[in-house]
């Protein structure tokens, strides 16, 4: 019985075992593969992308639902300025690669940094693209109205 | 300007993260309220879950932007570093949840649209199954009462339509496709003199007249569904033929084959028998017109005739044949001067008296001066005078002359046969106010054919020299003008049937005491 029970012991200790080692050195362990710092970047324009698509696509679902009323005008026009924040955001991000320490100058701490010229399109661009809450709040303000206008129409609806 | 400050995008980044929470919250806070409003609306549905979703995107990355800037004031660049791939990590996996949120939008839509559909026909079709059940509970409720109603109105209906039938005065019939009469009212069985106990079995064949009606009768019916207005003659029971106006309509099955028809026949024999007095009257009328105009143009030069007769006659002896011929001339002028006089009679041209007369006492005297003479060929009168009759206005001598007349055919009617009965009434008509005065004999009768010639001028059964021919034409002409009418019935109708011989009535009016008119002669 003793053999038995030593014998059951031994087989639960050592998948543990080998859990911990696989996780105290993971470098090591064969099945898993390094993934380097550009691919979560790719990752996020990707999810930029799919963004805007999702976005279209609610864009026309709606134009097709043919919804006439001033909440759902409003919805249009966010899913509108949303796809052009990810347009702006995703040329942000992919202008990154240009962006270095000797982009920017920077003499008396961060809030007196300046963009330093002669002034490229690439740097123009950048500088455009750090402004894209012009195009996510109005985004945000379409879909409050959106939602506003959705909620007092139900209301009326109930009171006619 | 050699250097763009990069302060209004830090201003920027931080204001507008700030306000991208907030909006992001308020929109949230909507999305509630609607779902709240509407659990069962997926288009709240979705919203409430894409406004979830926009609030954790929203917060992360404003969240991380503010941390950014925060950091990099406070110089702690270092530690942004550090924290800047969690922050990008969140945002991406939110805006990818956000994506996928969105795609479900359409195909969500579509299926609440398709339930919603099905839940509004379900609805619609539970609506109608309560209304149903409604019908049904109330028809179980009521239906007793409402067969009763039914049935009495049926019965109303049976009921109006059976008296119709049964009361019409005219015939009204059913005949099956092979023209056998299958219901007939009793005025249809009394109108052919068929009792309807005895439940005759009768054809239309039967009691058309004649046979080609029959076939027009169908071949209408068959044509154009009706018969309208049709004139055909009915053979009676006794053989008697009457005249009828025919309306019928075919009868149809379902699937539109001929199975029989109905219609109503009209009676219309006493209508034509008037129709014919009324035709006669004119003839007559015309005739006597005719009659005035010739007798005014004889008159003169047949009195010429006669006085130079008379006068002739002054100069020569009777016995001489001269004398012989003027009394002959003398006897054919006064002849003829009779026969003038009778038409201008006739002709209503003649004058006459007016005055108040007891029909009764005409009568009396006409069987006064005719009675012996009747007696003597074994004719014997029999007199049903109404007492107490109204009196008439007229002429006395004239309506004697009417009767003497009657008497006379009467007379001659019986004599062939050895004798006979002659039988005189008079009664008061009260119901048009008139006295009926008749004459009738158990003579051999009037033929048809002569019936409607009898009051023509100059027509006479009698032999040539026995009659002019004057005699009932001149009664008619003072019937009518005493305002009468003259009926003549041959052979004659009784309470037992029919009784050789001709009766004569004579209607005359009586007038009204205020309107009496006074004696004048």
């Amino acid at each position: 019985m003793d053999c038995m029970n030593s014998s059951k012991k031994i087989r639960l200790i050592f998948p543990l075992f080998f859990l911990l080692v696989l996780t105290v050195f993971p470098v090591n362990a064969w099945a898993f593969q390094g993934h380097g710092a550009r691919e979560g970047l790719y990752v996020h324009q990707l999810a930029h992308v799919f963004y805007a698509a999702s976005m279209g696509y609610l864009f026309w679902g709606i134009r097709k639902s043919s919804f006439k009323s001033r909440g759902w005008l409003f919805l249009q026009a966010f899913c509108f300025f949303i796809i052009l924040w990810n347009v702006v955001a995703f040329t942000g991000h992919s202008l990154a690669s240009y962006v270095d320490s000797s982009f920017y100058l920077s003499e008396n701490g961060y809030l007196s940094t300046r963009l330093p010229g002669p002034f490229t399109n690439v740097k123009l661009l950048v500088y455009f693209t750090k402004l894209d809450h012009l195009f996510s709040i109005p985004a945000l303000l379409c879909l409050y109205l959106g939602m506003k206008g959705l909620y007092r129409s139900s209301l009326e609806e109930e009171e006619v | 300007m050699t250097s763009l400050p990069m302060l209004p995008t830090i201003i920027v980044d931080m204001v507008g993260s700030v306000i991208i929470i907030v909006l992001s919250f308020l929109s949230l806070l909507y999305a509630y309220r609607l779902i709240c409003r509407q659990p069962g609306n997926f288009l709240w549905g979705f919203l409430f879950y894409f406004c979830i979703t926009l609030v954790c995107f929203s917060v992360s990355r404003a969240v991380g932007h503010l941390l950014k800037q925060i950091l990099m004031i406070s110089g702690n660049e270092v530690i942004w570093h550090g924290l800047a791939p969690y922050s990008g990590g969140f945002n991406t996996l939110l805006m990818i949840s956000l994506a996928a949120v969105s795609v479900y939008y359409n195909k969500g839509l579509e299926a609440f649209r398709a339930m919603q559909k099905k839940a509004l026909s379900l609805r619609h079709a539970n609506e109608q199954l309560e209304v149903s059940a409604g019908k049904l509970q109330r028809l179980n409720a009521n239906l007793e009462e409402i067969v009763e109603r039914r049935t009495k109105k049926l019965s109303a209906s049976e009921k109006k339509f059976r008296n119709f039938f049964v009361n019409s005065k005219d015939m009204v019939y059913f005949c099956d496709s092979v023209d056998s009469l299958t219901t007939m009212n009793n005025a249809g069985y009394k109108m052919l003199g068929y009792s309807m106990e005895d439940d005759p079995r009768l054809k239309l064949s039967d009691i058309f007249h004649n046979e080609g009606d029959v076939e027009k009768y169908f071949k209408t019916l068959i044509a154009n569904g009706f018969v309208e207005d049709l004139e055909v003659e009915f053979v009676r029971a006794d053989g008697t033929v009457i005249y009828v106006l025919l309306s019928a309509t075919a009868v149809y099955d379902e699937e539109h084959n001929f199975i029989g028809c109905e219609g109503i026949a009209k009676d219309l024999t006493r209508v034509r028998t008037m129709m014919e007095q009324l035709a006669s009257s004119e003839k007559m009328a015309s005739v006597g017109q005719m009659a005035a105009g010739v007798a005014h143009e004889i008159n003169t030069p047949l009195g010429v005739i006669l006085g130079y007769a008379q006068l002739m006659m002054d100069d020569f002896t009777p016995e001489s044949e001269e004398g012989e011929s003027l009394i002959v001339i003398e006897r054919q002028a006064k002849a003829c001067r009779k026969i003038v006089a009778d038409l201008l009679k006739f002709s209503r041209q003649s004058e006459s008296a007016r005055e108040n007369i007891l029909i009764n006492e005409v009568m009396e005297d006409v069987l006064a001066v005719t009675e012996h003479s009747l007696n003597m060929d074994h004719i014997y009168a029999q007199r049903n005078l109404e007492k107490d009759l109204p009196s008439i206005v007229g002429d006395a001598e004239k309506l004697r002359q009417v009767f003497i007349n009657f008497v006379n055919n009467a007379h001659h009617a019986m004599e062939k046969q050895g004798g006979g009965k002659l039988y005189l009434s008079c009664h008061y008509d009260k119901e048009n106010e008139q006295i009926v005065a008749t004459v009738r004999d158990t003579g051999h009768g009037i033929p048809e054919e002569v019936k409607a010639k009898i009051f023509d001028p100059f027509f006479t059964t009698k032999p040539v020299g026995k009659g002019t021919g004057l005699g009932l034409s001149v009664s008619y002409g003072i019937i009518k003008d005493h305002g009468g009418v003259i009926e003549v019935e041959s052979p004659v109708k009784g309470e037992e049937g029919e009784v050789q011989g001709t009766a004569f009535h004579v209607k005359l009016p009586v007038l009204s005491k205020e309107a009496a008119p006074v004696i004048e002669r």
